[in-house]
C-alpha cells in the first residue's frame, strides 16, 4: 500500500464518521459545565464528614479508597517487574564505570549544574515532603509528594554524580519503604475490622477542618502511598541508571 | 472558554505534534518533556493542581529520563556487538 492510498483511505474514514462525529460533539455539554452529580455532591458534602479541605484526598482515600489500594498494588507489580528484569548484570558496584560509546568525547559534570543541582535538590526534596504530609489540607498527596521526592532524588544524581547518588540511596532501603508503604496502606483497610467494622472505615478521630492533622484514616492510607510511590520511582531509577553502566567483565578493576 | 484557556489548548496540540513530527529519538524525549510542561499548564488553567502535579513530575522528569536511559543502553550495547 502506497503513502497515498492509505492517506486517501484515511481521509475517505474520516468522511464517513464525520455525520457521526458531529452528531456526538453538538450533543455535548458545553465546555467547562459538566452535568455529572459525583464532583459537587462531593464538594458539598466533603468537609462535614471527613473534616478536609482537599476533596481529591478525600475521594482517594476515604470515598474511594479501595480503588486507590488496586491502583497502589498495580504500581507495586509494575515497579517489582522492572526491578526483577534489570537487577543484576551491571551496575550494583558502586565503583562501576560508566558505559561509553566509542568515538564519543566525554565531558563532565560543570559547576553550574553542580551548585544548580544542590541548590534546588534538597528544595525539591523538602517541597515533596511538605506535599506529602499536606494531603488533606492543600492540592497534592501522598503519590505527587512522592514524584517530587523522586524527581529530587534525580537532582541529587546530577549534583553528586553517579558514585555519591549511589552511596546516599541503598537499594535495600529503597525495596523496604516500598513494600512497607504497600502493606501499610491494606494494614490500615483491615485494621477497622478488627474492632468490628467495615474494610478501610474511617474510625480514627478526624480532626480539626484545614488542620494538617485533619482526616483521621486517609493520614495512615496517604503515608503509606508516599513511602510506596517514593520508593517505587527511586528503585526504577536506579534500576535504569544501573543500565548505563558497563558490563562488571568489562570494567574489571 | 477564556483567551488563556484557548492559548493553552492550541499550545498543547502544538507541543503534541512536535512529539509526533520529531524523528530523532533523542531529540523526541526533550519534546515529550515539553508537551508534559504544557499538559501541566493546561490541567493548571483547568483548575486541577493535584493532576497537573502529577504530570510534572511523571510527564517532564520521569517519563523522559527512563527513554533517556534506555537509548543510552542500547547505543552502549550496540557498539559491544
Amino acid at each position: 500500500m502506497t503513502p497515498r492510498l492509505r492517506i486517501g483511505l484515511l481521509g475517505l474514514a474520516g468522511l464517513c464518521l464525520l455525520p457521526a462525529i458531529w452528531k456526538v460533539a453538538a450533543a455535548l455539554p458545553p465546555f467547562g459545565e459538566p452535568t455529572a452529580q459525583y464532583g459537587p455532591a462531593v464538594n458539598r458534602l466533603g468537609p462535614e464528614l471527613r473534616h478536609v479541605s482537599n476533596m481529591v484526598s478525600a475521594v482517594n482515600f476515604d470515598f474511594r479508597g479501595f480503588d486507590t489500594l488496586g491502583e497502589e498494588f498495580m504500581l507495586v507489580c509494575a515497579v517489582t517487574g522492572a526491578a526483577m528484569l534489570l537487577r543484576g548484570a551491571r551496575g550494583e558496584d558502586l565503583s562501576a564505570r560508566a558505559g561509553r560509546v566509542e568515538g564519543r568525547a566525554v565531558i563532565g559534570r560543570a559547576e553550574s549544574t553542580i551548585l544548580i543541582s544542590r541548590l534546588f535538590g534538597p528544595a525539591t526534596l523538602l517541597f515533596g515532603l511538605y506535599m506529602a504530609l499536606h494531603a488533606t489540607v492543600t492540592p497534592g498527596g501522598g503519590f505527587q509528594g512522592g514524584v517530587v521526592i523522586a524527581s529530587g532524588l534525580l537532582l541529587t544524581y546530577l549534583g553528586e554524580g553517579y558514585r555519591g547518588w549511589r552511596q546516599l540511596i541503598g537499594s535495600r532501603v529503597l525495596d523496604a519503604i516500598e513494600g512497607g508503604g504497600a502493606l501499610l496502606f491494606a494494614l490500615a483497610g483491615f485494621a477497622p475490622m478488627a474492632f468490628g467494622r467495615a474494610y478501610m472505615q474511617n474510625i480514627l478521630p478526624l480532626g480539626t477542618f484545614k488542620d494538617v492533622f485533619s482526616g483521621g484514616l486517609m493520614l495512615v492510607e496517604n503515608a503509606g502511598v508516599a513511602l510506596a510511590v517514593t520508593g517505587g520511582f527511586a528503585m526504577l531509577f536506579l534500576e535504569f541508571m544501573e543500565e548505563t553502566r558497563a558490563l562488571e567483565s568489562e570494567s574489571g578493576g | 472558554m477564556s483567551i488563556l484557556l484557548a492559548m493553552v489548548l492550541l499550545l498543547a496540540a502544538l507541543a503534541g505534534a512536535g512529539v509526533v513530527l520529531t524523528r530523532d529519538p533523542r531529540s523526541q524525549v526533550f519534546a515529550l518533556a515539553a508537551n508534559g510542561t504544557v499538559l501541566t499548564l493546561l490541567f493548571f488553567a483547568l483548575q486541577a493542581p493535584d493532576v497537573a502535579l502529577s504530570e510534572l513530575a511523571v510527564g517532564t522528569a520521569a517519563t523522559p529520563l527512563l527513554f533517556l536511559v534506555t537509548l543510552a543502553a542500547v547505543r552502549i550495547n550496540r557498539q559491544r556487538r
